[in-house]
């Protein structure tokens, strides 16, 4: 028997492992259609470097290729795609680096990706950059794409019952930022 | 800070959640909406972030599918052989061991009996009365020692030849 006939066996491993086979050509590229511009958008929100969340999604895609994931659906897929993109994003911000993501503007990162700004960016950018990433990464999470404090917890590996706390905390923040905003009105 | 959580916030995400706000949204809560501060809060901010992930959806250039697909079949491939390599490079690492061990005991052992197994091996082919595998006409000079230094070499030889296979085959 040849090593490449051997792989598959032994990447499966045990019984609950052979039935998490990977996805094959087609219906990744059909989760990849569906699943790739929401996980960028959460990156780059989060992240505040679109070049950054191109390389995180890659990788985040290589990664859940490469490992054996739920086989519980696509919802199921996608939580755990979303783990794995939050993990990289964690990875980079403790990686020691000679500038911190958190001192680069927002409005120079949207300058250099040569996008114009749309409304959504304008109101929403200058209040995420006030925001901490934790908290961004949860209020994407909660109100981009609509997790519950359970599927949070489980993306983020924060306790399921400390969500609720930071999620309400991070909203009230969020929105007294919105509303100070000129484009809102000003402070109400 | 004590999250106030108001009873109808989970009603109005709902509503949110399901993309029946405000259209499907029945008056009275819509009324109530503009009067609580934390469900003003949460369809405000839902709002926003809604709006903010339909920009960005449109913003990427994505890669082909089918470049990443490959490049995590390679990934596994490699991850595969690692795996595979570890326990055999361990089990040749321990071999490899137990054989120096085992032949700097013996070598320890023979210097202490005065070095016996030389003469010993020089004599086997004696013992073995090999001599009568010899022509008449051979030279009798170190008597078996003819017979012995080919023998040992030609085990060295299919030894190397072994492992060479072997390590191949991997």
């Amino acid at each position: 028997m040849r090593w490449e006939s051997a792989i598959p066996n032994i990447l499966a491993g045990d019984a609950q492992q052979l039935a998490c086979q990977p996805m094959d050509n087609e219906t990744f590229a059909g989760f990849y259609t569906r699943s790739a511009r929401p996980l960028w958008a959460y990156l780059a929100r989060v992240s505040r470097d679109p070049a950054l969340a191109d390389d995180l999604m890659q990788e985040s895609f290589i990664r859940f290729l490469a490992a054996v994931h739920p086989q519980d659906g696509e919802v199921a897929a996608r939580r755990y795609l979303f783990r794995i993109a939050t993990n990289l994003l964690r990875d980079h911000w403790r990686r020691p680096q000679s500038s911190s993501i958190e001192e680069i503007q927002e409005h120079f990162l949207a300058a250099q990706s040569g996008t114009a700004l749309s409304d959504s960016q304008v109101m929403l950018g200058p209040a995420m950059a006030q925001m901490r990433p934790r908290d961004r990464q949860l209020l994407w999470l909660a109100y981009a794409e609509g997790y519950s404090h359970h599927e949070i917890a489980e993306i983020t590996g924060l306790a399921s019952a400390s969500i609720r706390l930071l999620l309400f905390r991070a909203r009230r923040k969020i929105a007294r930022l919105l509303r100070q905003q000129p484009s809102n009105g000003g402070e109400r | 800070m004590i999250p106030f959580t108001c009873p109808r916030e989970k009603e109005v995400a709902d509503l949110l959640h399901r993309g029946h706000w405000p259209q499907a949204c029945p008056q009275a809560l819509r009324a109530h909406v503009h009067t609580c501060r934390a469900c003003s809060d949460l369809v405000f901010v839902a709002a926003a972030f809604q709006a903010a992930r339909a920009q960005s959806a449109h913003v990427p250039r994505l890669e082909s599918p089918g470049a990443l697909w490959w490049r995590a079949q390679l990934r596994r491939r490699s991850a595969a052989i690692e795996r595979i390599g570890k326990p055999i490079l361990g089990a040749q690492i321990f071999a490899l061991a137990v054989a120096l061990v085992i032949a700097a005991g013996a070598v320890a052992w023979q210097a202490r009996q005065g070095l016996h197994l030389v003469s010993w091996l020089v004599r086997l082919p004696q013992a073995l009365n090999f001599d009568v595998l010899l022509p008449a006409s051979w030279p009798h000079l170190g008597s078996g020692v003819w017979l012995l230094v080919p023998v040992l070499s030609t085990i060295a030889l299919l030894g190397g030849v072994v492992v060479y296979l072997a390590s191949e085959r991997h």
